[in-house]
């Protein structure tokens, strides 16, 4: 009846178990209720003093965060999906620098403008390497989601997931629309309004030339029918990270009947 | 210089006629603050403890208290608090892993912070860990702080513990008016608590107040 977990065991009778594994204890501490006492009551009995409980609890807690901050921020999604922000950025860049320079270069074509040049050359090639680096990561850690919509669009839908966790936990339907909240949340207030919306059916998905060829009537379709392959894709990376090639070629059967 | 103490380890320096909040550090820098000799200056515009205090409330955090500090964060206002209770403990929650790489830096400089990566809104989760606590420490920006509050403070707090929200209207209901949410949440604070005080942080912070509890 009255047994509790500790970070460093459990407690039954007041009689304390330790654990063999600090850490895991440490983050299996779950007790529903309010414990009658504090861990450290019990703890000093184990530990000796209250010292000795506090400086092994701290070397703990310390130990668990580092691992899960390792975990959390080291992780190849969080790298691709910086990349893929900082490819934005360039991007943005380029086009700006460039507009720049052509107007400079109709006035006066001097030094300065030529080194202007070069820097945005090099910006380039830059792009071309974040591009390929994308490419390389997305690639290896969503092989199912690349096959589907390619490196760049997967790594689109891995920045507005958020994680491939999240676009692994995520239904199908809201795949469809990552990209186009603007517009839902337009259409869903103007229907809480009562006036007529009209409800987006792609967002991010719609660069891909499967949905963006096809006629408006058929897009939905095939934006929907991509979706579903997606949200499985995206499960199939996360868990098992093995390559199910059925899924692109259903999606290329598909746009070839809708085609027609 | 001189040197006024208003809380342990907490003064306030006059420099020149310039006042300045610090605490009584024998540590480094953490985030980017000036030392004068033995003391950190203590930011009001990064910290809303520091912004409570500058606006003379005082509330009396003992030495040896035992505080869970729910939103660490980075560790900015933790460091200071780290200071005044340099012979008790804090236990710190903080949700998310980014800025508690930072925070990991203080927690392994100093020996009393228990850093816990966790979300506050299930402290059953890290109910083995935490003790009995003399403060409930919340600066959380988030729209049910209130119920986050209420939830650790039944797993945690004393009897007699004391609390220190920090409330952000514009978290709670970006909509309303500030002080009306200000007022939503002492009503509900009132109906567990006593409200010992209620105080505006203007100018350091805008639309934010800091509510003072006892259980």
């Amino acid at each position: 009846m009255s047994e509790y977990r500790l970070w460093f065991g459990i407690v039954k009778n007041g009689k304390i178990t330790p654990s063999d594994d600090f850490k895991k204890s440490f983050q299996n501490c779950e007790n529903a209720e309010p414990l009658p006492f504090s861990p450290s009551e019990v703890g000093i009995k184990h530990f000796g003093s209250l010292d000795a409980y506090f400086s092994a609890l701290r070397k703990v807690a310390i130990d668990v965060v580092k691992k899960i901050i390792e975990h959390e921020l080291k992780r190849e999604d969080r790298y691709a999906v910086l990349l893929l922000k900082s490819l934005d950025e360039l991007n943005e860049t380029i086009n700006l620098l460039e507009e720049k320079l052509r107007d400079l270069e109709e006035v006066k074509v001097s030094e300065v403008t030529e080194s202007f040049r070069d820097r945005i050359a090099e910006l380039k090639r830059l792009r071309r390497d974040v591009e390929k680096e994308i490419e390389a990561i997305v690639s290896k850690i969503a092989p199912n989601l690349t096959e589907i919509v390619g490196a760049v669009i997967a790594a689109r839908l891995l920045e507005k997931a958020g994680s491939l966790k999240r676009l692994a936990e995520m239904p199908a339907s809201a795949i469809q629309l990552l990209g186009a909240e603007k517009s839902l949340y337009k259409a869903l207030s103007r229907m809480k309004k009562g006036k007529p919306a009209k409800f987006p059916k792609h967002g991010v998905i719609f660069q891909h030339p499967f949905v963006r060829t096809l006629p408006k009537a058929k897009r939905g379709k095939m934006a929907r029918f991509m979706a579903a392959k997606l949200a499985i894709a995206a499960r199939l990376d996360y868990f098992s990270g093995e390559l199910n090639e059925e899924l692109a070629e259903a999606v290329r059967k598909r746009y070839e009947q809708l085609r027609r | 210089m001189k040197v006024k103490e208003v809380l342990h380890n907490v003064v306030l320096l006059d420099r020149n006629g310039r006042k300045i909040l610090a605490t009584k550090s024998r540590y480094a820098p953490h985030y980017g603050e000036k030392k004068y000799g033995e003391f950190r200056e203590w930011m009001a515009s990064r910290s809303k403890l520091a912004a409570l205090i500058l606006k003379e409330y005082v509330p009396e955090i003992k030495e040896d208290w035992k505080i869970l500090y729910l939103g660490a964060a980075s560790g900015t206002t933790v460091s200071h608090f780290a200071d005044i209770v340099e012979k008790g403990v804090i236990f710190a929650v903080e949700y998310s892993a980014k800025p508690f790489s930072k925070f990991l830096e203080l927690a392994m400089e100093r020996k009393n912070i228990i850093p816990i990566l966790a979300n506050a809104l299930q402290p059953w989760k890290y109910s083995g860990i935490v003790d009995k606590v003399d403060m409930i420490y919340q600066d959380v920006a988030h729209p049910e702080q209130v119920e986050i509050f209420e939830r650790n403070a039944d797993f945690f707090l004393k009897k007699r513990g004391e609390g220190l929200i920090m409330v952000k209207a514009r978290s709670i209901d970006s909509t309303a008016e500030p002080k009306e949410v200000f007022t939503r949440v002492k009503q509900r604070l009132k109906s567990k608590f006593r409200v010992l005080a209620v105080i505006d942080l203007e100018p350091y912070h805008k639309d934010h107040v800091a509510i003072h509890i006892q259980r």
